[in-house]
């Protein structure tokens, strides 16, 4: 059989559904987070637009690629 | 349907349906992801919920991913890995773990779950990887390759290796 024959063999399996319990935990704590600080958006865009204005883009551009990434968890490969 | 970017920017003003959407178009793949590293269902949940929760903690702070997917993939993989290092040993829990779902009525392909399952456990990490994200998950090499910090060369070649053993498994390199 040739790869690719076989790779369709494979990818007619599909994925697991997730459980309900995970739906609603993750549905439930999350609605309440984004709902409860919809103004940190507004802030940061003032703050950008602000930086252009004054031609301080890069500025932004820089807080940016240090706090967009994932934050919490830096790449680490075993 | 809203891009990945409209839910981001739905999330912004407080908008928690797009967070809802943003959930169900990556929670699947994301959990099979998660389930084939940590080999583990419940541990597997856990790590996709952690995933959510802090991208919604960070969008709330009007701090916005730059790329959604490889954002959500690299988080699974981190907080999977974080896991495996504090484990003193792997428990598989093979039994109940469930990787894929053969498709109705398939009896070939039903019997032959078990054994896929088994094979690309039994494959060394990062070939069972590459061959998880480019089957199932439709991502390029490219992507895999920055998941994995290696060159696309490598993950072409961990994908290619992972393939050949599956197929020995099943029996699906002599027909």
């Amino acid at each position: 059989m040739n790869d690719e024959r076989f790779e369709a063999r494979l990818k007619a399996y599909r994925l697991p559904d997730v459980s309900a319990a995970l739906d609603h935990r993750v549905l439930q704590e999350g609605r309440a987070l984004v709902e409860h600080q919809p103004t940190g958006t507004t802030l940061q865009d003032v703050g950008h637009s602000l930086l252009d204005v004054l031609g301080f883009g890069y500025v932004a551009w820089l807080v940016d690629l240090v706090t967009a990434t994932d934050a919490e968890y830096g790449v680490e490969l075993i | 349907m809203s891009s990945d970017a409209e839910c981001i920017d739905g999330m912004l003003r407080g908008d928690s349906s797009a967070f809802a959407e943003i959930y169900q178009r990556y929670r699947t793949r994301l959990q099979q992801y998660a389930r084939s590293l940590v080999r583990s269902r419940a541990e597997a949940e856990d790590v996709v919920h952690d995933v959510f929760i802090a991208l919604a903690k960070q969008v709330s702070d009007g701090r916005k991913p730059r790329e959604l997917p490889a954002y959500l993939y690299v988080s699974v993989r981190n907080r999977c890995f974080d896991r495996l290092r504090k484990k003193t040993e792997q428990r598989l829990d093979e039994g109940d773990l469930e990787l894929l779902v053969a498709p109705p009525g398939d009896a070939e392909r039903i019997g032959q779950r078990r054994t896929l399952e088994r094979a690309l456990l039994a494959l060394p990490a990062e070939q069972a990887e590459a061959v998880v994200l480019r089957t199932w998950h439709d991502l390029d090499f490219a992507a895999i390759a920055r998941l994995q910090g290696t060159s696309i060369n490598t993950a072409l070649s961990r994908y290619q290796y992972g393939l050949a053993k599956l197929k020995k498994e099943l029996g699906a390199d002599e027909r």
